[in-house]
């Protein structure tokens, strides 16, 4: 077994030195390919991260009519409290409000009258619908009218929402033509090898070599040529991710990334390169090595 | 054919059309026993090569049966041809050699490829060598032998799996009269072991010299089915 494995490999190998140029070419696509898509993707994954993290701060202040009753005060918190994306409704009395800032700051507030409504603080559990909740909010009755009536950061919302939405059909558009064009390669590359080696894979037709022994070292030449793709992508991550790093750091001495799982994700694109090869590999060999 | 009781070999109303309507092979009858030596002589497009192509399955027949010691190879799948190939030792026109390698790694690389051993390999490839008379320019290269010589790795190549059969295109083709007659009794030698030996040739002074069996072809059908006069001296 090890012994026909070592056969395989050796050809797999030979056949990789010998087309060095395309290989190259091959390996270079793949990498820069699976860099833009699992650069974005884990962009992606990170910003939805903070995103979600920013969840708590994403928060909304619905002000109430003058003269809300208190009964009013918890239907109208009842309600708002069974719409979906809602995560938590406190009341704020006004009263309440007020003897804060009072202690706060006495001199400003001395002699001055209350001018805090009654109020609810609305946290969210995705950053995602903020403006229907918003607009579901302002159609109850209690609710102020005009834009105090409910206040949030609205731009701040849209802006990280829209951000993610552009990430994620940059990502797939940009990385999947890469994607297509390194399929395209590796292809070529099995292409060409086929043509380079076409005595080699007349003498094992010739002897009665199996089909399987024939074409699995073009699929091995196909897989190392993503998974080598793939940890050329780990490592321009990780660069990238450094670079990155070292960037917000002049700009702030307390920015920081958090840490980079190289590994774990130059395993995913390996894994990912690898699968890819070994289909565009075996696409390339179906028809020239047939028995003929 | 006279003395042929049970054909190793036979062809049965086997027509080859190639695209575009052009016939390689026009309705072939044909028997040959185990241990035979037979030539399939005629002009270029006669046939002959067409007719060794049909039991390599390089070529599938358009009508008619082949069989190989009784069984039906006219339509194998493309999954069984390697297993025929194995059955039987296939020399090449223009011997197939691969540049890179030594003589004695051309034969190694066919035996490694069919699934052998190192060991096995290293056991086997000398007395190969031996039996076809190179094992002295093992380490040489394709280009550093004659024609004749590339000829004798060809076979060296084509005997690996020990063949009952040996199925030989043009194999004096490239090669000046001496050389064709040494290669003929190279072929002539393996026959004397048992193996059955196809020749496609258009070689004709050395094939009267050979006293075998010549199946002459022209457009497609046999027009004689002989054997030499001319006893082998």
């Amino acid at each position: 077994m090890i012994d026909r494995l070592s056969f395989l490999t050796g050809e797999a190998l030979t056949a990789l030195r010998r087309n060095y140029t395309m290989t190259f070419a091959a390996i270079i696509t793949a990498a820069v390919s699976l860099f833009l898509i699992g650069g974005l993707g884990y962009v992606y994954m990170r910003t939805t991260e903070y995103a979600r993290s920013l969840t708590g701060r994403f928060e909304m202040r619905v002000i109430l009519k003058d003269g809300t009753t208190p009964a009013q005060i918890s239907d109208t918190a009842n309600t708002i409290r069974l719409i979906e994306g809602v995560k938590e409704v406190f009341w704020i009395p006004k009263e309440k409000a007020w003897a804060r800032d009072k202690s706060k700051f006495p001199d400003l507030t001395e002699g001055v009258e209350n001018p805090y409504p009654d109020a609810f603080k609305v946290t969210l559990t995705d950053v995602h619908g903020g403006e229907l909740i918003a607009t579901k909010i302002h159609s109850l009755p209690a609710v102020a009218s005009g834009d105090e009536g409910v206040q949030y950061l609205k731009d701040v919302q849209r802006f990280v929402d829209d951000g993610l939405h552009t990430l994620r059909w940059v990502g797939g558009a940009v990385g999947g033509l890469l994607f297509v064009a390194a399929g395209l390669l590796i292809y070529n590359a099995i292409r060409l090898t086929v043509l380079a080696r076409r005595l080699e894979i007349r003498v094992m037709q010739l002897v009665g070599a199996s089909r399987f022994t024939i074409r699995v070292p073009f699929l091995i030449e196909g897989i190392v040529q993503g998974a080598l793709g793939g940890l050329v992508a780990g490592g321009l991550l990780l660069l990238a991710n450094n670079a990155f790093a070292a960037f917000l750091v002049s700009r702030s001495a307390f920015a920081s990334l958090p840490p980079f799982p190289f590994w774990q994700l130059t395993s995913i694109l390996c894994a990912c390169g690898a699968l890819y090869g070994f289909l565009c590999s075996n696409l390339a060999v179906h028809t020239p090595l047939k028995f003929r | 054919m006279t003395g042929i009781t049970a054909p190793y070999i036979e062809y049965k109303d086997v027509c080859v059309e190639y695209p575009g309507h052009v016939k390689g092979i026009r309705g072939i009858s044909l028997q040959i026993a185990k241990g035979e030596f037979a030539f399939f002589v005629g002009k270029t497009g006669a046939g002959k090569s067409t007719l060794i192509k049909l039991l390599t399955r390089e070529v599938e027949q358009t009508s008619g049966t082949i069989q190989l010691n009784g069984r039906d190879i006219g339509h194998l799948k493309d999954r069984d041809i390697p297993g025929l190939r194995r059955e039987m030792g296939i020399v090449p026109q223009d011997f197939a050699l691969l540049p890179r390698k030594r003589v004695w790694e051309n034969v190694a690389y066919a035996m490694r490829a069919v699934g052998h051993s190192r060991k096995e390999v290293r056991r086997r490839v000398p007395e190969i060598l031996e039996q076809v008379n190179i094992a002295h320019r093992a380490d040489a290269f394709p280009n550093q032998l004659s024609g004749g010589e590339q000829q004798r790795v060809a076979i060296a190549r084509a005997l690996i799996n020990n063949p009952p059969l040996l199925i030989a295109d043009e194999p004096t083709g490239n090669l000046d009269p001496e050389h064709s007659w040494e290669i003929m009794e190279l072929l002539m030698a393996l026959n004397l072991r048992g193996t059955t030996v196809l020749v496609a040739s258009h070689d004709m002074m050395v094939i009267h010299r050979m006293g075998k069996r010549i199946v002459t072809l022209e457009m497609g059908r046999v027009l004689s089915d002989v054997v030499s006069e001319t006893p082998h001296d």
